[in-house]
């Protein structure tokens, strides 16, 4: 076989689907992968000041095409709260409404799962706007990566990090702990962004436990049971 | 965020860095991440072929190649951070190899509908990466066309396709740091182990101790039995991971002169390996080869170990390994033979009346060595404070030196035909002899000494007081500036040697004699490129002596090099490969080995390739010509 034809495989096209991504199972599945910032943790009277989102493919990320918008709130923004998310109110006096920026938000999710770390307190804010403006919560499905990583310790995963000690829970120890950088601004994006890689490390790991199907997936995910999954009886939750 | 981090990181490495950044920030905003833990096939060889073009954020994959119709796989290359893999696979119909993840590695995707797009538009991208995948592949396929044996039927290749988890199956003995000496001991003889593991509180290796030490450290020296372990452990350990390849365990064996490696499964530990296990998966390895090497105690035992450094290039060649591995595993080598004679002859001769360092020079100083290398070497001594010690020194160092040259023509080494050899009384010198020198080779550049002077730059201390050689190079590197003209000088030898190619664009060759129609690789593509290296490293004060370290170090500051470093690489690479194999071949028939290649040998991609290196070469030539203006007759 000369070199060219090496090269340039001119041979019978062989239909091989192989797989050969580690997470070939879950692979088709779209995601989208959110984080919210608020003004404060009640959703009765606290508002979503932005909102960052990227999509997912399987476990392939999507670099461009994210969804980042500021909210302009209908309370006014107080020193505590921009001490946590540090948004000005000069810059979001501009900004649109949640109203607009939630619809945008619906069709920028389509029928995709929504991802993300901890997600209930976020849903529980999207879903009030949503019930607000459209009648009903979202209808995506959901799945929260806090609920991932308690599944998996459970289970004794023999990664290191599933067996280590805690560090904590939160987003950003998480992360250090796999590896993914957490320097920089924080905005919703950018949280939303390392969610994303830390959902795209506990792919193969979750596939290796066998988790293949995207049903399974959202059954372990489910924002639920993040306190059941990590706090499982044996009491392993030594943090 | 994401797509401007991806912008930053693109902007660095070629081809992207030449789109402008309107464009540059739109291929951005197309790509894709992957994430793939360590292991991972993420392309498989007649799988389904890639949808996108990988570009390696982070992590190290490897490249390899199952022969069809049988044999083991085959590693072809290794693609680290900035390199990009897949474009075969993207415009071809089948997965012509596997890639494996060597380490947690992060990939952007560039889709395959956006690639061909930016291939319509830019056609200078393309042009890159298929010189890039061609130079890399090139290697490999004249391989392929010059015959199949070289894939098959070899017993050597075990090194390069066993994972040392394989062969790591006894559990390590270990003991706490609260274990006493007797005890660790025991653990050993129970465990009928070498070596014990010495595990700190949280259960991490934190020393090992092996029976070298309870020898040394215990017994020899009256150390009591019942003192804490940690006393006598040495630390910290080297481990490596089970899914390593022996080979690259080998490589760290020989860097750290360790003979106990401890193993690791995800982080937690399997067990240790030893030389041994390597020695008995293979009799004839670079590690096995250096263990001869040291336990020799005359030249005349030295001599034949020294002989069966050609098997083991042989294997090395066999398997595929890069260029700069070979040269670097030939140059690790002939190091210790070196360093053995030194130390024989010092044992025999007593020690030297004043320090001294024992330096090699040229090729050998770059570790730039193929298969038989002359000896190029200098003595750097300290300066001698009374006239009875200066002459004490030189009678040292004459029968030394003398002893050392001959003891290294016993090993193969042959003499310098210009006499650059320590032995050569103007080349054993003290440390301001040697600094005088220079000074006047730098301040009156004749042919004659900037020829010396040359062979000098790629200094590299080998044996004895290292810090005789780090002053004379100081020294070197702060004289430099203050003379121009010397470097014009060099600028203006360099750009005398074109590589030869014609008019037409074919190469010229040699046109009579007793190397008719062939090509002399070593002076027309070798040394062009070793001399750009080196004169850009002394613009620079760059301390590093070889090609590659020279570049590497020169890219961030250069500004010819930063454009060109890739280019100059791959070209350095293609050509010592062509040489090596050449020569390869020339040992295997039985041939004198020299450094001519006749191009009727070569396939038309490997002529194309090499065309192509001859002409960064005369690129560069001609940057360098721009800026000695001044200088060049």
């Amino acid at each position: 076989m000369g070199f060219l034809d090496w090269f340039f495989g001119r041979e019978v096209d062989q239909a091989a689907e192989a797989s050969a991504s580690p997470v070939a199972i879950v692979s088709k599945a779209r995601f989208v992968v959110v984080d919210t910032e608020l003004t404060g943790l009640d959703p009765r009277k606290d508002d979503i000041v932005s909102i960052g989102a990227l999509r997912m493919t399987g476990g392939r990320l999507e670099i461009g095409g994210a969804f980042h918008e500021l909210v302009r709130p209908t309370a006014v923004l107080d020193g505590k709260s921009i001490v946590i998310h540090g948004i000005m109110p000069s810059q979001v006096a501009e900004k649109p409404l949640i109203d607009s920026v939630l619809s945008a938000f619906v069709g920028y999710c389509g029928n995709d799962v929504i991802v993300g770390h901890c997600l209930s307190i976020d849903l529980s804010f999207l879903n009030r706007e949503s019930r607000r403006l459209f009648g009903a919560p979202l209808r995506n499905p959901v799945i929260d990566t806090l609920s991932l990583y308690g599944w998996l310790r459970n289970r004794q995963v023999s990664h290191p990090i599933f067996s280590s000690p805690l560090n904590g829970l939160r987003l950003y120890d998480m992360a250090k702990s796999f590896d993914i950088p957490c320097e920089g601004a924080h905005d919703a994006l950018a949280d939303a962004f390392i969610t994303a890689q830390l959902f795209q490390r506990f792919m193969p790991i979750l596939v290796d436990q066998g988790i293949h199907e995207l049903d399974d997936l959202l059954r372990i995910g489910n924002p639920g049971m993040q306190g059941e999954n990590i706090f499982a009886p044996g009491g392993r939750a030594n943090f | 965020m994401m797509v401007d981090e991806a912008i930053r990181f693109l902007s660095n490495i070629p081809p992207f860095q030449f789109l402008d950044d309107p464009l540059l920030r739109q291929v951005c905003g197309s790509l894709a991440m992957e994430y793939y833990p360590k292991g991972t096939v993420i392309l498989q060889q007649d799988g389904a072929v890639s949808d996108a073009l990988r570009i390696v954020k982070k992590g190290v994959v490897k490249i390899s190649l199952k022969p069809k119709g049988g044999g083991d796989e085959v590693v072809i290359d290794y693609r680290e951070p900035g390199e990009t893999f897949g474009l075969v696979s993207l415009m071809g119909k089948r997965q012509k190899t596997t890639i494996f993840a060597v380490q947690d590695t992060i990939c952007y995707l560039l889709p395959k509908d956006r690639f061909n797009e930016l291939l319509g538009t830019n056609p200078a991208i393309m042009e890159y990466l298929l010189q890039f995948h061609l130079t890399k592949y090139a290697d490999m396929t004249s391989r392929e066309i010059q015959g199949k044996s070289l894939f098959l039927g070899s017993s050597d290749h075990v090194l390069f396709t066993t994972q040392v988890g394989e062969i790591c199956s006894r559990s390590a003995a270990t003991v706490d740091l609260s274990a006493t000496i007797r005890e660790a001991a025991q653990r050993m003889v129970e465990e009928k182990q070498s070596a014990v593991i010495v595990l700190d509180a949280n259960g991490m290796p934190a020393g090992i101790v092996t029976d070298t030490d309870l020898r040394k450290k215990v017994v020899a020296r009256g150390h009591s039995v019942d003192a804490l372990v940690g006393s006598v452990m040495s630390g910290p350990v080297v481990t490596v991971d089970d899914k390593d390849h022996c080979f690259e365990v080998i490589l760290k064996m020989l860097q750290y002169n360790f003979h106990h490696v401890a193993v690791t499964r995800e982080g937690v530990l399997m067990g240790v390996i030893t030389n041994h296990d390597f020695m008995l998966l293979q009799g004839r390895s670079p590690l096995a080869f250096s263990e001869d090497i040291e336990h020799q105690k005359t030249i005349e035992a030295l001599a034949p170990v020294s002989g069966k450094i050609l098997n083991i290039i042989g294997v090395l060649l066999r398997e595929g390994a890069r260029a700069a591995n070979i040269i670097r595993i030939i140059s690790e080598l002939n190091d210790r033979i070196v360093r053995k004679v030194l130390e024989i002859v010092e044992a025999e001769m007593g020690p030297p009346p004043v320090p001294y360092c024992w330096v090699a020079l040229g090729s050998e100083g770059r570790k730039e060595q193929t298969f038989r290398t002359d000896q190029d070497n200098a003595i750097i001594h300290a300066d001698c404070e009374t006239p009875d010690q200066e002459q004490k020194a030189r009678a040292y160092f004459g029968v030394f030196a003398a002893s050392v040259r001959d003891g290294l023509i016993l090993c193969g080494f042959e003499a310098c035909p210009a006499n650059y050899m320590a032995s050569n009384p103007e080349w054993c010198q003290s440390l301001s002899t040697w600094k005088r020198y220079f000074s006047s080779w730098v301040s009156e550049p004749t042919p004659e000494a900037v020829l010396k002077s040359l062979i000098f730059f790629d200094l590299r201390p080998l044996y004895g007081d290292e810090s005789l050689a780090r002053e004379l190079r100081d020294h070197l590197v702060q004289e430099i500036p203050d003379h121009a003209t010397f470097l014009g000088f060099l600028a203006n030898m360099l750009v005398q040697n074109r590589p030869p190619i014609g008019f037409f664009g074919s190469v010229v060759v040699e046109r009579g004699g007793e190397h008719k129609d062939e090509l002399n690789l070593k002076i027309k593509g070798i040394a062009p490129l070793v001399d750009i290296a080196r004169l850009f490293a002394l613009e620079k004060g760059v301390r590093h002596s070889s090609t590659n370290e020279r570049l590497q170090a020169l890219r961030p500051t250069h500004t010819i090099v930063s454009e060109y470093a890739d280019e100059l690489e791959y070209a350095f690479e293609f050509i010592t490969i062509l040489r090596i194999h050449n020569q390869y071949r020339q040992l295997e028939s039985g041939k004198p080995i020299d450094n001519f290649i006749n191009l009727d040998t070569l396939s038309n991609l490997e002529k194309q390739t090499l065309k192509n290196a001859f002409r960064v070469i005369i690129k560069v030539q001609e940057l360098v010509m721009e800026r000695y203006k001044a200088f060049i007759i």
